[in-house]
Parts: structure tokens; sequence; C-alpha cells
């Protein structure tokens, strides 16, 4: 079996000899569904994220990401070294901690994966992290943490910019459409939450609006309090940043409820089906800015998601951070035809660093980080820009990132 | 139908509290150490991830064991894991990485907190016990978020230098299982020790604490002293987990994992040493079999929990046990 | 001073909400000695019967509301008279039969629904103001049926035989069933009782908040926090508790922000539990 390590192998050869050590190693396989040595190269991708509970939607997206990657590759001819490969995808469910995404880590790679898609949130992300760079992964995290790449962990990749990228563009955008001079991001007060709020924060500053931060207790059910603190501050915007899509809605529909008419941003992560569902309506929204990962409206981009109806016979998760996430586990298999291994992930690393970025969905991007993680490992790609101005989509605008 | 607890309960009052460990305890040592051999027998990565999960999560239930001896149910346990694994975390951040002096501290600091904690907390019985242990880690957990500087607040602690023996590195995946396994060992001897020593003395409390005490048993020292060595033992397993993920993190210290220890603990059987030993393996290996479903986990313990209740009071340990003596009874 | 009436009139339709939950969750520790952790599960099945009634079956909400009372308090009392009955004295396997059907509940609305929060919204619109402040209908409508639910349960308490023989229960069981009171029909009427109120509030509130299989999570929390606040048991401490519980996460997270106003909160809880275990307005400790 190929990716089995050297370590594997020795500790087969020490098997060889005593009968005990035999029996585990047979026991030992058996548990990792491995029983029987299979000569065809077979690559399996790792799914990791939150695929039950309130954050599922992320995880399915990684999931599907991770899928439509191995299908297209399937459907393709995918080869490496001269060898014709399968690609399958085993997912794990990290249930949102970091405990979940160290074990989920440990789990993949019993199963043989060398290569992961995921996780999302920052402290699946922390917790991940460690563990994989124990076991040499390489890994395509997307959490928006500050954190979230850096140089003592050259295996590990970053989707999509960060907050510190996109989110310029978008106030720009919404200065010139609403002209608020003040703010309040409000967000989770975990990870999750400050890590995108504060750089949110630091953006609109930097702006020439004044802005201040929030943080709520996550698992909050009524935002009314909030609502209320955040209105004594007569802001002229507010920005719900990364909280999760079912808070935001809540959040905006008791802002409105509470008389609240200015702009509300959503600069931390798509969902913005839902949280015009949850608030109650296009019209509750009103005016409404927000960051969406790809450009979505962009024909190109929304291909994805017939192709992967088209590749998988059903629909494609809801959420669009799959139609992002599946560049980046596109990159990482073409990146083994090019490093000519599947198990390397050094080599693969390397390749991948080295590749330019050119999704025929998504659009041209570069790789990014340096400044501001001190390491050019982020995938930067085009991202859309929404608005709503008096209850009128007036859609999602594509933003070019440097090259 | 009645309680089956294999403990033995005829002599609850008898003067003399100490007894020597039974069969199934000394079948619970025997298994410590055998897993003590775990990581030089199989490199599998599988093998070695969920031993360390199953040798934490035991560790744990010990600690929710040692509780219910005495008839308490606490929802405290990931607060004092969380003492451990933090006083472990920061210790090696100072420099100070000698494996035995944070084994001592992850021990050490939990008991102490436990000790004016328990002086507050165990005046509760039952209800008001639970009620109270829940709210403990509800603000533990909330004391992590508000203290950045110390703890790292929301983001956790990462990358904390490797735990040392003398010279000697315990980096890789092996040293930590071993060590995992090591203090799952030191848990099980304290353990067992302390039920043994104070059998009869739990086993009155748990029978009517108001008899024992009436009867001249100074109820409230036992309790005192159950509540900080199982305040100990979950602090060690806080430094066993941050060591495993090489990362402390306030997700992992919540009412949550104090519902699954509960749930190995009872569902492995309550009534014997081995019981957190059966429960936490055996759920801890379905939970991570279960993979992508993970919510359906707690299903999974929910629906085993009303089982237990209903049909098996002794957990998987107890109902073995009574087939055991059912059969040799024919 | 205009967010100080909002964080009143916020504390109120609080107050009034959890006031619901910790009813049913006081009635059933008061009755019947139980911990009920399945509480917030039945929350969220109301939130979801309801939801079900209106999406897929059409009903008009008002009887999607009855229909959510109707199904939690139902299960609620078949799970009592078949399940817990035969512990209702073990309170080790009465917190392990509630917590296990907790965990079931919401496992079950996960595999069924998803975890995504699906549409749920309340039919009345709009709001009214006052000067600057403004005040939701939908607050008001829930407001007013909370207002008449907890009506109704000191009226069924207190003015009916049903009432009189709950309460004989709750103060001295041996004595009440040597007087003729039957627990073997009245513990799974309470416990039925006390779901459904459990499955009203999920009903009315959902569709105000948002629905979600986790939603009973905090439910359960609070639950906790109101009754020990006022007394394990205590029917008026309950409800005195819940306003008490309702102002000060409303003022706190006004004034203090979102994080210190929980804390606040579980530290005030965490004194009054080691200084006055019996809640501020509690009876005697029972045994269990």
């Amino acid at each position: 079996m190929p990716r089995r390590t050297t370590r594997g192998q020795a500790a087969a050869a020490a098997s060889a000899r005593r009968p005990l050590f035999a029996a585990t190693i047979a026991l030992a396989m058996a548990l990792g569904g491995q029983a029987g040595a299979q000569q065809a190269c077979e690559v399996k991708l790792g799914a990791l994220g939150p695929m039950s509970g309130p954050a599922a939607q992320w995880g399915l997206a990684m999931l599907g990401a991770a899928e439509l990657a191995a299908a297209e590759a399937n459907a393709r001819n995918f080869t490496v070294a001269g060898r014709r490969c399968t690609v399958s995808v085993v997912s794990y469910d990290t249930r949102y901690t970091a405990e979940g995404a160290a074990a989920g880590i440990n789990n993949l790679a019993s199963q043989g994966v060398r290569f992961v898609i995921g996780p999302v949130g920052s402290p699946e992300v922390t917790g991940a992290k460690p563990v994989a760079t124990r076991h040499n992964l390489l890994m395509f995290a997307n959490s928006y943490a500050k954190n979230a790449i850096g140089p003592q962990w050259p295996l590990v990749f970053h989707l999509g910019p960060g907050p510190s990228e996109w989110a310029a563009p978008i106030v720009l955008m919404a200065q010139q459409q609403f002209g608020m001079r003040s703010v309040v991001v409000v967000a989770p007060n975990d990870q999750g939450g400050t890590d995108i709020a504060s750089v949110d924060a630091e953006v609109y500053r930097s702006l020439g609006i004044t802005a201040t931060e929030e943080y709520y207790q996550r698992g909050t059910t009524n935002f009314a309090p909030i609502v209320t603190r955040i209105l004594s501050s007569r802001p002229d915007a507010v920005d719900t940043a990364s909280s999760p899509p079912g808070d935001s809605g809540l959040i905006v529909r008791q802002l409105r409820q509470a008389g609240f008419t200015g702009p509300i941003g959503h600069l931390g992560g798509p969902g913005t089906e839902e949280i015009i569902r949850v608030a109650g309506g296009i019209d509750v929204l009103k005016n409404f800015y927000w960051y969406e990962v790809v450009p979505t409206e962009d024909p190109q981009v929304r291909a994805i998601a017939d192709e992967y109806k088209r590749l998988l016979g059903r629909d494609a998760p809801e959420n669009t951070n799959m139609w992002l996430w599946v560049v980046g586990a596109r990159m990482t298999l073409r990146a083994m035809e090019t490093a000519g291994t599947t198990t390397d992930t050094r080599k693969v690393a390397e390749a991948l660093r080295a590749m330019p970025v050119d999704d025929p969905n998504v659009g041209r991007g570069s790789w990014a980080g340096q400044r501001f993680f001190g390491i050019n490992q982020e995938l930067s790609l085009p991202f859309g820009a929404g608005l709503i101005v008096d209850g009128q989509n007036r859609g999602v605008r594509r933003i070019e990132v440097g090259q | 139908m009645a309680p089956e607890s294999p403990a033995p309960r005829s002599s609850a009052l008898a003067p003399s509290g100490a007894s020597r460990p039974g069969g199934q305890e000394w079948a619970a040592l025997a298994i410590f150490t055998a897993a003590l051999a775990l990581p030089f027998l199989t490199e599998d990565m599988l093998v070695s991830s969920i031993a360390n999960q199953v040798l934490i999560g035991v560790m744990a239930s010990l600690s929710v064991f040692i509780m219910l001896r005495m008839d308490l149910l606490s929802f405290a346990t990931p607060a004092f894991m969380a003492i451990g694994g933090y006083t472990a975390v920061l210790l090696a951040m100072q420099g100070a990485t000698n494996v035995l002096l944070l084994v001592a501290a992850s021990f050490v600091v939990p008991a102490l907190v436990a000790m004016p904690l328990g002086a507050l907390v165990l005046r509760l019985r039952g209800t008001y016990f639970v009620l109270v242990t829940f709210v403990l880690t509800e603000i533990l957990h909330l004391l992590l978020f508000m203290t950045p500087g110390l703890t790292g607040g929301s983001d956790g602690l990462a990358g904390f230098p490797a735990p040392t023996l003398f010279t000697m590195e315990l980096a890789d995946s092996r040293s930590v299982l071993v060590l995992a396994a090591a203090m799952a060992l030191l848990g099980a001897i304290i353990t067992v020790a302390l039920i043994s020593l104070c059998r009869q003395h739990f086993a009155a409390i748990e029978e009517n604490e108001a008899l024992a005490e009436s009867l001249g048993l100074v109820v409230w020292r036992y309790k005192a002293l159950g509540f900080v060595i199982s305040a100990g033992i979950a602090g060690m397993a806080g430094f066993s987990l941050a060591n495993m993920l090489l990362t402390v993190h306030p997700t992992s210290f919540g009412v949550q994992q104090a519902v699954d220890h509960l749930a190995f603990t009872v569902i492995g059987g309550r009534g014997s040493i081995l019981g957190p030993v059966i429960g936490a393996s055996t759920l801890v290996t379905a939970s991570n079999f279960l993979g992508n479903q993970g919510q359906y986990a707690q299903g999974l313990f929910g629906l085993l929990l009303v089982i237990v209740a209903l049909v098996a009071r002794g957990g998987i340990v107890g109902a073995v046990a009574a087939l055991f003596r059912r059969r040799r009874g024919r | 001073m205009h967010e100080f009436w909002s964080a009143a009139i916020i504390g109120v339709s609080l107050g009034a909400q959890y006031a619901l939950l910790a009813l049913g969750f006081t009635l059933i520790f008061g009755i019947l000695g139980v911990i009920n952790f399945a509480h917030g599960g039945f929350y969220a099945l109301g939130g979801y019967v309801a939801y079900s009634a209106v999406s897929g079956l059409g009903l008009p909400y008002p009887l999607a509301v009855l229909a959510a009372v109707l199904v939690t308090a139902a299960l609620g009392y078949v799970y009592e008279l078949f399940v817990i009955e035969r512990f209702v004295d073990d309170h080790l396997a009465t917190m392990m039969l509630t917590l296990g059907l907790y965990l079931m509940i919401s496992t079950g609305l996960l595999a069924v629904f998803g975890p995504q929060s699906p549409e749920f919204s309340f039919p009345v619109k709009g709001s009214y103001s006052i000067g600057a402040l403004r005040i939701a209908k939908e607050n008001l409508v829930v407001l007013a049926v909370c207002g008449c639910a907890i009506g109704a349960i000191y009226w069924l308490i207190y003015r009916t035989d049903l009432g009189r023989a709950l309460r004989a229960l709750a103060d001295d069981r041996q004595v009440a069933t040597t007087q003729g009171m039957r627990p073997r029909l009245l513990f799974p009427l309470a416990f039925g009782l006390a779901t459904g109120l459990a499955g009203l509030t999920g009903a009315l509130v959902t569709p105000i908040l948002a629905l979600s299989p986790s939603a009973g999570d905090p439910v359960l929390v609070t639950s906790f926090l109101t009754v020990i606040l006022g007394g394990l048991g205590s029917i008026a401490g309950a409800t005195i508790a819940a306003l008490i519980v309702g102002f000060i996460e409303a003022y706190a997270s006004v004034y203090l922000g979102g994080s210190a106003g929980a804390l606040v909160l579980f530290i005030m809880v965490l004194v009054i539990l080691l200084a006055r275990p019996t809640g501020l307005f509690g009876r005697q400790i029972r045994g269990a």
C-alpha cells in the first residue's frame, strides 16, 4: 500500500520476528479498515469540519468541495508519476471544537489520508494544526484566525484571503453607497468572533470611520439587550462581522424592530441566504452589504454548482464557501501530479507554492500572506462584495485581488 | 428492580473502614499496566489516537466515579480538567518542562482549588450538588474567556514546549501515549487506594448519609478527601488532553464534556472501577467510528443512558457480573 | 434614558418567557422530586412541531401552537408514565433518564430537520413607537400569552382540586397518599403539564428568535439558574426569580456588554446557592 510510511514498514518488519507484534498489527490494521494490501494507486482526500450542529453548513461545504474535486479528478484521468490514481474522500465531524479537530486529524491520518481540506473555524484550526504537523499532513485550512497560518507550520495553507485583504474594498464600497461615519462591529466573544471583528474594526478606522467593537456570549438566543446597547451609541451602521448566519439574521431583525434604519454589514463569511431567511425577508434587510467568498453571480463561478450536480447527481451544498474551497482541493490534486507523489507532503507543498493561481471557474489569483502571516501560503482569489439598497438586491460585485 | 452494586455493602457501617482491593480493582490495575505496553506494540495512528482519547476519557471518568461512590453526581470534571491542563501548559511555557513536575502540578493545583471549594459545595446534597457543579463548569468557562492575558482567552494556548524527562524530550506520538498511559495508571492506583481505604465509609455515605453521621462517622472528612482526589485526577486528565492536542482551548472544557464523562461512567457501570474503564473504551471507540456523524454519538449516548437506567443499573460491567453470578448459581 | 426603558421592556419579556420555562421545571421538581434535563428538549420540540404544523400542514399559527403544546405534553405524560414512574425516587436514575431523553430529542430533531434554522416567523409584524422607544408587536403578543399561561397555572395550582392534590403531593407525599391522592395518576399529569409548558414556550418564542435542534441548550441553563435562584420547587420563587434573571440579563447586557451579563448571573446564582441553598424563596430542601 503506497500510503503506509516507512515507519509502518519498519514495524511490519519487526512484527515478523514476534508473533505478538504481528497479531497486534493485524488487529490494528483491521481496526483502521486497512486489511489487505492493494497495489492500485488511491489518494484519500480528507474533509474536516463541523458536519453537525450550528456550523454544519461550513463543514458540509468543505466536504462538497473535496467531493467535487475528487469526482473531477476521477473523470479526467488523474495520473501521478505515470500511474492512474483514483481519488476518494474521507470526512470527519469536528463538532466545531479543537478537540474534535485534533481527533479528526488522527483519525484521517490513520486511514491513510495525507491531504486535508479544512477545518473551517478558528478553534478547529488551532486544535488541528499541531497534530497535523506531527503527522506531516498537508492542510488547507480556512479560519480567519490571526494565526491561521505561519512559518512554524510550513504544510498548512490558507484558503481565500482573510479580512485584512477583503474588508477594505467592501467597506469602501459601502462608504460610497451609504456614507456612514460610525459603525459598531458585533461578533461572538470567542476566537471565531474576535479575530475577525477586530480586523474589520481596524479597516473601518483606517478609512476614517469610527468603529466600536461589541462582543456577545456565543449561544446567545435573544439579542434584544445587545441591540439596545449597540444603538445607545447611535451608530450610522452595524457590522455583524463573523457572527454565524443564524445570529446575524436575528440581530438584523431585532435591529430593525428597534427602529434602526442604517445600513447593516456582514463582513465575516457567507450565509446571506440564511440571514435573509432568519431576518424575515430582503425588505427587512433593507440596506445591507456583505463579503462573499467568491463572485457568486459570475456565470463561470455558478457553473461549479452545475458541475457538482452533473458529477455527483445531487444538488451542491447551499453554502457558497464550497465554490472557493473547491479551488484549494483542485490545486492540491494538481500539485500531486506536478510533484509526482501522493505521499510526500513536503514535495507537494513545494509544488503548490510554485503553482500559478488560475482556476477555470473562479479566475486568476495569487499566493499572499507574507505581510500578515509571515508566510506566503494564503490562496488569494477574486471575491465578491454584495449590496442590497432599499430592499433591492444590487448583486455581488466581482473584486479582483492583486496579482 | 433492586439496584445491583458489585461492591460489597453488607458491612457498610462496620467500624473499620478500610479493605483490600477486590478482584475487579486488581483487574483494572492490570489493564492500565498493560496499556503502558500499547505504544510499543503498534505504530498504527488510529489505534494510538483512540487509545489516547480512551485513556483521557478513563481518567476523567474515574473522577466522576469517585464522586458517584458518595452518591454525588458531579458536572465539575471539565472545570478541574481545565485547571490541571492550563496549569501544566503555563508551567511548560515558563520553561518548567520536567514531566514529573508537570504531572504533580496538574494533580496538586486542582486538588488545592478543590479544598476551599469543597468546603462550600459539599454541604449540598443530591440535586443541589448537581446544579452547583453545573454552574461551576459554566463559570470557569466564562472565566477562561475573560482572562485572555493569562489563559489566551478564546484563542486558548498553543505552541508550548514538549515535556521533558531529564534530558529526553517527550514529543513524538509514542511518548505522548506512554505519558497518557502512565498518568492513567497513576490515576487508577490513586483511585483504587482511595476506594479501598474508604470503602465502608463511602458505602455508608452512599446508603444513608444522615445515619452514617449519627453513628459517628465524620462524613465531611471523607467527602472532602474524595472531592479533592477526584479533582486531582481530573486535573491530570486535563494535562493529558493538553499534551495530546498540543493546545489548551476553552472548547475542550464545557458542560458537553461533563455529559460525556458521566455517560462513560454510568454506561460502563458505576458500581465498579472497571465501569469507567469499559465505558470510556467502548464509547470513545464507538464515537470515533461514527466519523462524520459525530452528533449522532450524542443520541447513542442518550439511548444507552436510558437503557442502563431502565434495565441494567450496574451498566455494562454490572450486567456482565450479574450474568456470571447467575451462571455460577445454576 | 431610553436605553433604561428599553432594557426594562426586554427584561419583562425575557422574564415572562423564563417564568414559563421555570414554572414547568420547578413543578416537576416540586411534585416528583425529579430534575428534568430534557426540559430544553421539549422547548425545541415544541418549536419544531409548531413549525411543521405551519409549513407542512398549513395550519394557522395559533393552532400550530396548540399542536405543539399537545404533542409535548403527551410525550411528557407517556414518558413519565412508562419510564420515569418506576424510578421516581431514585434521583440518579431520573437524571440519567431525562438526560438521555434530551440527547435523543436533539439528535432526532437534527436527523429530521437538519442543522440549519428553517424559516419560521411570527405572523404578527411591525412595532409601536413611544418617542424613541420601539416595541415590537410580536413581543407584546408573546408577553400577553406568557402572562395568561402563568395566570392559568396559578389558577390551576391554587384554585382547583387538581392543584390542591398536586400541592399536597409536593408538600408531603406520604401524608398525601394516605389521604387518598394517587401519585400514579397525578405524576404523569404533572410531568405532562410541565413539558407542555416548555413546548408552549418553544412554539411561542422560537419564531421570534431562531429555531435550531440545539435551541434547547441555553433553555436548560436558564431554567437551572432561575429555579436555583427562586428555590427548587417553589412556584412563586420561580416566577419572581425568572423576572430577576430577565432583568439582570437585560440590564447587564445593555450596560456591561454581552459576556459580562452571563458572568454576573452565574456568580450571583453561585453565591445564592452557597449562602442560601434553598434559594431566595425556597422551602426546606427535599431529600432528593
